[in-house]
Parts: structure tokens; sequence; C-alpha cells
């Protein structure tokens, strides 16, 4: 993929095609201590410059070179798009790296079983080609029974696929590069008159393998399938996805529901075949230009509705930020259920109270689904007990199940279980934490009398009764030696007020000014 | 389908004849103006109030609690979870679970509820699921997605001051979500004024000197709310003072502190309900900002 090369300049390309007398336009990057040319447009090779020039040399060709940085990232993260965008033909994308520079610079798609639902291998290649120079992007690709075999057909070779079998064959004349190798390994082979695979292929293996590496074996067996090779695919594979294409491409949002809705009711019959209810799914809306919008929902418990799934989706879209951007339309929408949990058979009553979507747990999806997930929280307890610290708060969504029953059932929330349950008389903790305990000026008896008169935002307090200290020590195997410790006052103005307060740092001992800080309201 | 199944299914049968049969009645009398298959209100526990309130709260409604300063809201957040309480005691079929949504602006004095504290105060923290949109045109359509949950029991909106968004027609929007669903729905607004809302009660918040102690004597006691019924829509309002009791989780009436700012009145006042563009309302927030009345940043 010649384009995927030139990062964000490609857009540049482009325009300039429109001007025939601008200057030609090349990427440079720093190669072996030289700035040299690592991409360069059809004007640039036809003034004489070469790939792997240094910039000094093509300076001299051509005065008014048009040249730009090469930005790694901006490559790498329009071959992550493509790649995205590949997964409308096969859910195994991966990215293949170039063995020069060990950068990011292909991309591998495994698509046993997908052919046949695009008419066929030549249809499939016809179609991902064709669609890839309609985005602007120069594609070299080669179909081959072995990862290796295609990576190096793509390069070096001519055909686009190769028959089933035959790659042993093809693979044979091409040059040693093909294999995947270093560069300092080739040239080393290329020394000793070794050139192209064939020459490799029929010697024998012991002596090759003990002077130029066992990695030489593996990429040649690996080319010619006697070695398997997994490709480890971008984006985790779904457990089940379905997908509708359309040929005039869909726009409104009423249609996108539409088409949700009969997604989620085609994946419901799967899933209860398997026993399974849906925890996670995404949804994948491949724009004609080449643009993939991706959504996610999760729920709480494993969901087996069609239109639960749908109405989810539904609140996903009404809380993005701006519109989904349906552009010239979709083409192929696609649902995945990534992740998917044993469904617990439980019989609908006959009488159902709850009308299906209205429990607790449908309301915490359809809440995490429209606001985000993380918006949306239950309080896990720590161990602690310095106050801010002794609480946290997690997203129902990674907790599990929510209500009493969770628990016992949920395992990752078993600090739950430390919940002080006695209500008594006395309260000592307060309804309402600062979640950074406020300075506050405070006169105090010296050294560890309670607060007599306080001020705190702005307004002056007299302290009518007062309980403590709780003297709360600090975590020195996470403060280091010179925390403080903290005495804990309740406090009540003279107009009834209660507030909960603390002293930082023993008079004294740890201070000779200790400083006050409120951290909470009683009710 | 064997005997016992059958008798089941008829008994099922019966009840849900016996439920159409008092719908009709009620609707008969002109009170039902939802499926409010859970009628029975919820008492408060202290008798006056309850007499006030004809028995009790409401159960599937919105509730206006409010505090007029910003100090107060430790009083407002307790009477509001207190009720919260006492929606999950009461214990209706299938309703666990208190949702609190927290409005954007609420966040800005930097308090949230602490699950020691409320787990003294005689609430389950892991019931309280914590909603906090980014705005306020989200946490409204989280709580009206809440106010229509049938498995909740309560649901607590925590908004700071009169926001223009959440009007009277919200708040009808609200009322009529929780009648149908029977959820106990309270609106905790921080520093509001009073203004026109479709809620059926309007409670305002007063902090009171706590209760002398005998045995310790400067120690502080239990806490103490003045109550205000501002508003209600089915009758009577009054003033009392109240006391929680977090073991059996109910509210009781309490004497009043000899040193106390405001002697509630022997019987309950009757006041009209005030609009929100009266002349001579108070005015919009954030233009008045007194420093000894408040302590609120940004009321």
């Amino acid at each position: 993929m010649h384009r995927a090369r030139w990062g964000k300049s490609w857009i540049a390309g482009r325009i300039l095609d429109a001007h025939p007398d601008a200057p030609p336009v090349v990427v440079t990057d720093t190669v072996r201590n030289a700035i040299r040319i690592v991409a360069l447009d059809k004007r640039a090779r036809a003034r004489g410059i070469k790939l792997n020039q240094t910039l000094s040399d093509a300076r001299a060709l051509v005065p008014g070179l048009d040249c730009h940085p090469a930005d790694d990232e901006a490559n790498r993260a329009l071959l992550l798009k493509i790649a995205g965008w590949c997964e409308r033909y096969t859910p195994l994308v991966a990215l293949s790296s170039d063995p020069a520079s060990e950068r990011d610079h292909g991309l591998f798609m495994d698509i046993t079983g997908c052919a046949h639902l695009l008419g066929g291998e030549e249809a499939l290649v016809a179609d991902l080609e064709a669609r890839l120079r309609a985005q602007g992007f120069h594609v070299r690709l080669c179909l081959a029974d072995t990862p290796g075999a295609a990576w190096a057909m793509a390069r070096y070779g001519q055909e686009r696929i190769i028959a089933e079998g035959a790659h042993g064959d093809a693979v044979l004349p091409l040059t040693l590069s093909g294999l995947r190798l270093p560069p300092d390994m080739v040239a080393s082979l290329g020394r000793v008159g070794l050139k192209t695979v064939g020459c490799i292929a029929g010697l024998p293996r012991a002596p090759l393998a003990a002077r130029f590496g066992a990695r030489l074996m593996q990429r040649l067996d690996q080319a010619l399938g006697r070695e398997a090779e997994a490709i480890s695919p971008i984006m985790p594979v779904a457990e089940l996805s379905t997908e509708r294409r359309f040929a005039e491409p869909v726009t409104h949002q009423d249609e996108i529901s539409h088409v949700i809705a009969a997604l989620a009711a085609g994946i419901i019959e799967p899933l209860e075949r398997r026993g399974l209810g849906l925890r996670r799914c995404r949804l994948k809306l491949f724009r004609v230009d080449g643009h993939v919008s991706e959504l996610g929902v999760q729920t709480a418990r494993p969901l087996r509705d069609a239109r639960m799934i749908a109405r989810l989706f539904a609140e996903r879209i009404a809380g993005l930020h701006d519109d989904l951007d349906a552009g010239f339309g979709f083409d192929l929408i696609r649902l995945d259920v990534v992740h998917a949990d044993p469904f617990e058979g439980a019989q609908t009553e006959m009488m159902a109270h709850q009308a299906a979507g209205q429990g607790h747990d449908a309301l915490v999806d359809r809440l995490g689904a429209r606001l985000g997930l993380d918006r949306v929280q239950r309080f896990v307890l720590a161990e602690t007990h310095i106050p801010e610290r002794s609480f946290g708060r997690q997203p129902v969504a990674h907790l599990g199940a929510p209500g009493p029953g969770a628990r016992r059932s949920a395992a990752g929330n078993a600090a739950l279980a430390l919940a002080p349950e006695a209500a008594g008389e006395i309260i000592t903790r307060p309804l309402i934490l600062f979640d950074r305990p406020e300075l506050m000026q405070t006169i105090a008896e010296v050294p560890d009398g309670p607060p007599l008169r306080f001020r705190w935002r702005g307004v002056s307090y007299e302290v009518a009764r007062s309980e403590g200290p709780e003297r709360i020590a600090c975590e020195w195997w996470r403060d280091g030696r010179g925390a403080r410790t903290r005495d804990y006052f309740r406090v009540e103005d003279r107009q009834g007020y209660r507030f909960w307060m603390f002293r930082h740092g023993l008079y004294g001992r740890e201070t000779s000014e200790p400083a006050w800080y409120m951290h909470g309201l009683f009710a | 389908m064997s005997l016992s199944r059958l008798q089941t299914a008829t008994d099922i049968l019966k009840a849900r004849t016996r439920a159409y049969e008092a719908q009709a009645y009620r609707a008969h009398r002109g009170m039902a103006l939802g499926d409010a298959s859970e009628a029975r209100p919820l008492p408060l526990g202290a008798s006056a109030v309850d007499h006030c309130l004809d028995g009790g709260l409401a159960c599937g409604g919105l509730h206006e609690v409010r505090s007029p300063l910003a100090r107060d809201i430790g009083a407002a957040t307790g009477f509001a979870l207190g009720l919260a309480a006492r929606a999950i005691e009461a214990g209706r079929s299938g309703r666990s679970g208190i949702v609190w949504i927290s409005g954007p602006a609420t966040r800005v004095d930097g308090g949230g509820l602490f699950p020691a504290g409320l787990a003294q105060y005689g609430l389950d923290p892991s019931l309280i699921t914590i909603v906090e949109p980014g705005d306020l045109q989200g946490a409204m359509w989280a709580a009206d997605e809440a106010a229509g949950c049938n498995g909740l029991a309560a649901l607590i909106f925590q908004i700071k001051g009169n926001p223009g968004r959440f009007d009277i027609t919200a708040t009808r929007r609200l009322m009529l979500r929780a009648r149908q669903s029977g959820v106990l729905a309270l609106t905790l607004r921080q520093s509001g004024e009073e203004e026109a809302s479709a809620a059926a009660t309007r409670w305002r918040v007063n902090t009171e000197i706590s209760g002398a102690d005998d045995i310790l004597e400067r120690g502080v006691g239990a806490m103490r709310l003045l109550l205000t019924l501002e508003r209600n829509r089915a009758g009577r309002t009054g003033q009392w003072l109240l006391a929680w009791n977090p073991k059996d989780r109910s509210f009781h009436h309490a004497a009043p502190h000899p040193a106390s700012r405001s002697k509630p009145p022997a019987h309950s006042l009757d006041r009209l309900p005030a609009s929100a563009d009266r002349p001579g309302a108070p005015g919009q927030m954030g233009q008045v900002l007194d420093r000894r009345q408040d302590f609120g940043r940004a009321s």
C-alpha cells in the first residue's frame, strides 16, 4: 500500500495532481544517518529521483522539491483506519511490519470462509482493490495460501491471485527479500550467490540454519506452507456477528434504527442456541467513502431481547455529542457480539409484574449507553481508615449484577461485603464528604483541644458543641515518613450546623502550626 | 397442567381482578390519575406529619425537598435519604435500589455521598446507583428514565438553584412518569428558591440545634430538622421539628431546644403556594451574593 506510507501528505499529493507545474512531492526520513527519500510521487520519479536517495542529491536534481518529513504516527493511524475498514471483508485483519524498519507497513487479511459471501475470491480481490483505489490509495495485493507467500507476491510478484497449492512454485523465482528477512541477512546471502527463494529451497537445511540462523528456515517454511503461521488480528474476533449490505446506501436515522432492530433480531436465535446472553456488543457502520463508525454498548446482565438491544443503541446514538455523520450513507452495517455470558434461563412469570425493559438492570444499561458507562457508578469499599480512600466509585457495568444479591454473587466486588451494616444511635461519619479536605482558619486549644471558632468559605462559625478527637493515623507505607496524623472532630455551631473537620498533624511532635481542614457535613 | 399450577393461575387471575376493581373504584372516586397499583402512602413515622399528609407521602409521585441556604444541604440530604430509606424499608414488591442523579452544577461544591456515613444513617450504600451526567439535559433525561423504572424504590435528583430548563413541564413529566411507575421521586434542590412546579409536595429543610445530651454536656446530640411543608397539593401545610432514627429508619418528633432560634408553632401553619414570578420574589440565582448569609461559592 503505497499511499499508506505518505501519511498526512497524501492529500497534498492529490491536490497537486491538478497543477502540472507544481514541484514534485517526496517524503523524507532519517535512514542510516542521512535524510533520505522514503516515498515519492509520480512526478518526482519522472524527474529522476529514486527511493533511498539522500535529500541533498535529490535537491541537486530538482531544486524546488516539496519535501515532507515522514510521520510514523500518522502513517500508523491511517493504516489502522484502513484495517478497520477492511473488516468489512473479514474479521481477521492483522498488521504486517516491514523487516527493514520494523514499522507497520501492510495488512494481512485471513479470508478463509469469507470469500463466498462476496461471490468468490476473484470478486473479493477485485472489490477490495477497486474500493481502495476509489479512496485514493495505491494498493498492491495478493491472495495466496500462506501469509508468507502472499506477503512476498504482493511486493515482488506480478500475479494477484495464486491458485490453491501453487504458492510454492510461485515464490521460487522471487528475490530473498520476499521472505521477510532483515536486509543484512539478504545481503550476506547475496554475497554467497543465493539471490532467489528457489536457490535456498533445494539446499540442505542444516548448514544454512547453522550459518544464517533458524529464522531463515522458519521464514522459508512459512512461505512454502511447511510451517503454520498465525496472524494476530487487531480487533478481538466477535463471538457472533451479523451484517446487512445495501445496494443503495442508507442515510436516514429511521432506516438505520430499522436495520439495527433487524440485526438485533437476527442474533437472538444463535444466542439462544448457544445458551448465551449478550453482555457487550458493537455496531460498525461502514460509510461509502471508507469511514467506519463504531458504537459499543454494554449490559449489566446477559441480555437476549432484540427490542432492548435496539433501544440501547438508540440511546447510544442519541447520546453522541454530534450526530452520527452519515455522509453519503452507509453501505454495510454490522452487529458484533463481542462478549456473551451464559444466560440464566429465568423463566418469565406468567403475569410478569415488571414489563420488559422496565427493571433496574435495564435502566442502568440505558443510562450507561446514553451518558457513558463511567457516569453510572456504584460504591466499592476499600480497607483503610483514611476516609477519602475508604471508598471508590466504579462504573456499574464493570461490577456485574447490581442489587443486594450482587454482594454475594459478584466476586469482583467482595469489598462491599465490608460495609458497616449496623446503624446505631451514634453517628460518627458525615453524609457528605468533600473530595478534597478544605483548608480553613481555626482557633483551637493547644495542643489537642477542639476548635472554638473557625472560618470556612468566607463565613465565621462559633462552635457550640464538639466531640473528639478521633485520631486517624497516617498510612506511612503509602505516604512516606512525613505524613501527618489527623485528629477528627464532630462540631456543631451555634445555629446547629454539624461539620466534620480535622487537625492535620500533632502539635509539637509533627508540626508546630497544625492546619485545620473541613472534610464533611452531617445531616 | 397440574392442579397446583392451575390453582396458582386462578389465584393470580383473582388478584388481578381485585386490582382492576380497586382501580375502577378509585377512578370512580376521581382519585386515580395513573394505575397506582401501590397506592399505599409512605408514612414518615412522625404522627403529626403523617396526619397532615393523610397517612403519608404518595409513593408514586414527585416531591421536592429544598434547602434555602447552601449550608443546609446536609440536613436536606439527610431528609431526602431518610425518605428513600423508608421507601426501601416499605419493601414494596420487587423494588430495591436508589438512583442518585446529581446535576452538573452540584459537584462544584466538591461534596459527594460518603458510604460510611450512609451506612450509619441506616442506608445500605450498595443499593445506591450514582449517576453524574455531564449536562443538565442529560441529568433531566436520566431522571425521566429512572422515574419510569418499575424496579426502583426511590430516585433522588439533586440540582442546584433554579435552572430555567427544569421548569414546570419537566416536573410535570417527572410527576406523571413517577405516578405510573410508583417510584418515589425526589428533587433535592440546593440553595434554590420556591418556584412553581408539578410536585405533589414541597418541603423546606432547615438545620436545627441538636438535642441536649445529658451525659455529654458539650457533646453533639442527634440531628434535628426544622421541616416546613411549604406546599401540599392534597391539603394542609405545616411546620415540624423532626429527628431521624437510623436504627428503625423512621422520623420522630423532637422537643425544641431552649436556645432554638425559631420555635415551631403549636398548630400547623397554612401557607399558600408561592409562584416564582410573584412581585417581590427573590432574584435569580447568582444575583445575590451575601457571604454572611451563605457559604456557597456559586449561590
